[in-house]
């Protein structure tokens, strides 16, 4: 048997056949993202759910109507396409002119929706896609086994990719396309339906993940999660490569495969892994990407969601109702949901300190919540430390977690912060799905709650209710702080004008990197204090799921105000507790919140109610925020 | 008079376009000094450059005889070199106060302060009370900028650079988009600031510049086309012609 550098070279060739067909997968998907960012500047987080509808299509043309895999190869992607068409027409079309974030939160609740769809009606468990006739066996290459199914998808794929290289870059019809980013007045005045134009680019790019979805239903099982997991992977290819680049897209696809396939061989313990390791080494050595040269993107319009801060008695009495409701809350509702929303609170207003007032939206807070969770079990479980020092060491280790990821992700902005973020939170998730001290898919069960200073036994409901009663309100209370302070003050004015800040003499880095910190500490306090509660640390704590939902809980609450995360995480966590029973609808339910909220509720319940009062209240002045400074008073 | 700020066969490349090529330039202490020329001829690359919000393809910057070519914008702003920018540039979300206390918070070191409050710092509330009175800003103290007129953030984004108290002010085209009216104050208000500092400013009206400036470059494709008094650059034929379309200079 051969064997290169003690591997034998029958398994390196096959994970390198498996890593080329993978980077097929992300090339194409990378490519149709790539389409989309650069016509209409969204970044389509659906991109996965629209690649597994594909799948998904090819497999119920099959099942129920007897249409095989030829067909499917059309007709998928064609319908795949015309549902694209409905959602850019009905719903992407408002975003253009707004910030471009909005566009990545619509479809994050999208893929919700056609996710939780899709589970509800199949199961979430896998259905097989026989081979097609034509395509099955294979060949023995003497140094390998080639199957032909394998080869079709790398030819396919390649043949689809530099096809749609070579329509972008050398037709007439792509400089048409080319020409519409850069000046679509211009393009229009020249007699070309530039929306007609933007809404055909969106059908094609989702048609390509459609026709992707297609050739994987054979290869990997089909099932309506299929897309969750590649699509943050192929985030990370697309900051790999960089936004700008259409080849760009294609290589650092079939490359990230590669490199997949060779860690596979080699160090199979890392393979999940190495894609994210890239990422960050790319983006410490070339911030915008191997083939990007657009460091940063245009930012699009800001708009201002701010509420205007109420005065400062109003503040303390308000506060002063919040904590008199949490008090006599117990005796009204079940004091476990209430632990529960509380610490889900102090984790939304956490992220809200940097999403809000330092407008950095992260799409990966959920690491700083399990990494701490984890780390205080295991404290508190095998070392035996007291639940505060547990706590505090769970809380430190989200701070550390939080210097070294601010530090890789504050390099980057806007969309590509929140792709970045993402992406690393994903690399956290598999080293707590490996790591030998997580508990795998069990998670650290039974962490002992302990007596807290040696004296008070968290097992008495009432203390540990007072306890999680505390550190929320000590916590809401510190942000609440900050974001009075002038530090508070500064990071509002970098969300405004990064450059202005600059050219004051503010180092912006330093202080979003220590926002950042200070959030992901926040969040830490919150994942800590949740173990112990709750005596467990798991997988579903840091999950891309549940970054998603501290973001549902701080849009649907309002983002940029005190409260708006404390109302977002209460209903939301209302929601889970008394509509579980709808199964995977409530994610469906989360999906439609966020849709909403980004069309029609940009500000949230407590943004809109805010600017409710201050119209009603002065309603001759246009203006929409006179108001005292607080101190005035 | 010494040079403040300094330029050595300063260059920019866009993707092979030399926006801004092989500069030499040189800004003498005290003085007011205008770069004028055509649209797209690099003023505001050179101001980025001088600032550092671009790092040069080649070439040095100096200020105060230091070579500052590899200081980050911040830097240049803490050395009392402070820009403003050509598309008004204020905290659309923070009030007119707070704008101007976003220049005091940090030359009074306050800016990583995570508990004081501006409330309990007297000589910072003064400062802003001062700066919005000079400016005439007393009605519009509590306003969000974001709802301010161009105008007024015009006025608005030149009282905080002033609030700095800067050496060397570098503004980009100041009158870009205003009336008459706002045009003479903030003619005024320049000439007013000049006094113990240098500044810098792009400018296309050349009443304003006849106005203001000692000193004038005129920049044309990304080089220095000449250079002198108001009087001497108005009258070369080569800089009429640039700015009437001629093809050809020198
Ligand atoms: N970031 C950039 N990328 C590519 N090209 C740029 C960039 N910035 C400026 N340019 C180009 O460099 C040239 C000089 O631009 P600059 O903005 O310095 O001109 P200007 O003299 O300030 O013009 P105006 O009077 O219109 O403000 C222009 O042709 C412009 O298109
Ligand atoms: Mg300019």
């Amino acid at each position: 048997m051969i064997t290169i550098f003690g591997v034998p070279s029958v398994v390196l060739f096959g994970q390198l056949l498996l890593g080329l067909i993978n980077g097929a997968f992300y090339a194409m998907l990378s490519l149709g993202l790539a389409v989309i960012f650069g016509m209409m500047n969204i970044v389509n987080f659906a991109h996965g759910a629209l690649y597994m509808m594909g799948a998904l299509g090819a497999w119920i043309l099959l099942e129920y109507f007897g249409i095989g895999y030829w067909w499917a190869l059309v007709l998928a992607p064609l319908g795949v396409g015309i549902f694209g068409i409905v959602i850019e027409r009905t719903m992407l079309r408002p975003l253009y002119k707004l910030d471009h974030l909005y566009g990545m939160l619509l479809t994050f609740g999208l893929s919700l929706i056609i996710q939780g769809v899709f589970r509800d009606w199949f199961g979430s468990s896998g259905q097989p896609y026989a081979i097609p006739a034509a395509l099955s066996g294979g060949t023995n290459l003497g140094f390998m086994f080639l199957p032909t199914y394998r080869a079709w998808v790398i030819v396919a794929s390649l043949v689809v990719c530099l096809g749609t290289w070579f329509v972008i870059e050398r037709t007439k019809l792509g400089s048409y396309l080319r020409a519409a980013t850069e000046n679509a007045p211009l393009v229009q005045a020249f007699g070309i339906d530039v929306p007609r134009m933007v809404m055909l680019t969106f059908g094609a790019g989702v048609a390509l993940a459609a026709l992707a979805g297609v050739l994987a239903a054979p290869i990997y099982q089909v099932n309506p999660l299929m897309g969750a997991d590649v699509i943050i992977v192929v985030f990370a290819v697309v900051v790999i490569g960089g936004m700008g680049s259409i080849m760009g897209a294609i290589v650092t696809g079939f490359l990230v495969g590669l490199v997949e396939g060779l860690t596979r061989a080699f160090y199979p313990q890392g393979s999940s892994t190495v894609v994210f390791v890239m990422m960050a080494i790319v983006l410490l050595l070339r911030p915008a990407g191997l083939f990007g040269s657009k460091p940063e993107a245009a930012g699009g319009v800001h708009v201002s969601l701010d509420a205007p801060a109420p005065a400062f008695r109003t503040e303390i009495l308000l506060f002063l109702g919040m904590a008199a409701l949490l008090i006599i809350g117990p005796a009204f509702v079940y004091s476990g949901f209430l632990m529960k929303a509380m610490l889900f609170a102090l984790f939304a207003c956490a992220f809200n300190l940097i999403a809000g007032y330092g407008r950095l939206v992260s799409f990966g807070h959920a690491m700083f919540l399990g990494t701490a969770g984890y780390v205080c079990g295991h404290a508190a479980k095998v070392w035996g430390l007291t639940p505060e020092l547990a706590i505090l060491t769970g809380t430190l280790s989200a701070t550390v977690l939080g210097v070294v990821t601010g530090w890789l992700a504050i390099r980057s902005r806007g969309i590509y912060f929140a792709m970045v973020t993402l992406a690393l939170a994903q690399m956290i998730y598999f080293v707590a799905l490996q790591a030998p001290f997580t508990g795998g898919e069990d998670g650290l069960q039974n962490i002992p709650r302990g007596k807290l200073f040696g004296l008070f036994d968290l097992n008495d409901h009432t203390l540990l209710y007072g306890f999680v009663l505390v550190v929320f309100l000590g916590g809401f209370l510190l942000i609440a702080q900050v974001v009075r302070s002038p530090f508070g003050q500064v990071l509002k004015a970098i969300r405004e004008h990064e450059p202005r800040a600059q050219s004051l003499g503010y180092s912006t880095d330093h202080y979003k990197l220590a926002a950042f910190t200070l959030s992901a500490t926040l969040a830490g306090l919150a994942g800590a204090t949740k173990a112990v509660v709750l005596q467990l640390a798991s997988l579903t704590d840091v999950h891309w799921g549940m970054s998603g939902e501290v973001l549902l809980m701080t849009f649907l609450g309002g983002v940029g105000t005190l409260y708006g995360p404390v109302a977002g995480a209460f209903i939301v966590i209302a929601m889970q507790n008394y509509l579980a029973s709808l199964g995977q609808w409530v994610t469906v339910i989360h999906g439609a919140i966020f849709v909403v909220c980004v069309l029609a509720f940009r500000r949230g319940l407590v943004g809109e109610l805010i600017a409710f009062l201050g119209r009603s209240r002065k309603p001759a002045t246009p203006a929409k925020t006179p108001q005292a400074a607080p101190e005035a008073g | 008079m010494a040079n403040v700020l300094e330029a050595r066969g300063l260059s920019r490349e866009f993707g092979g376009f030399r926006a801004v090529s092989n500069v030499d330039f040189a800004l003498k202490e005290g003085t007011i000094h205008a770069v004028i020329g055509p649209n797209g001829a690099g003023k505001s690359t050179l101001f980025n450059l001088l600032t550092k919000f671009l790092s040069p393809s080649e070439g040095r910057i100096l200020h105060k005889g230091e070579d500052v070519t590899a200081l980050r914008p911040p830097a240049m702003a803490r050395r009392g070199v402070v820009r403003s920018f050509q598309i008004s540039a204020v905290f659309a979300g923070l009030t007119v106060r707070e704008n101007i206390e976003m220049a005091l918070l940090r030359t009074n070191g306050i800016g990583w302060s995570f508990f004081s409050s501006i409330a309990r710092r007297p000589a910072i509330r003064r400062r802003v009370d001062e700066m919005i009175s000079r400016f005439s800003l007393d009605e519009h103290a509590d306003t969000q900028a974001g709802n301010l007129s161009y105008g007024r953030k015009r006025v608005l984004e030149l009282a905080t650079t002033l609030a700095l108290d800067p050496d060397v002010l570098l503004l980009d085209e100041p009158m870009a988009g205003l009336g008459h009216e706002d045009i003479g104050r903030i003619t005024d208000l320049v000439r007013e600031s000049g006094k113990g500092r240098t500044i810098l400013l792009v400018e296309h009206n050349m009443r304003v510049v006849s106005d203001l400036a000692d000193q004038i470059t005129v920049m044309v494709r990304g080089e220095v086309l000449a250079e002198g008094s108001y009087a001497e650059v108005s009258s070369r034929p080569d800089v009429i012609a640039a700015y009437t379309g001629g093809q050809h200079h020198g």
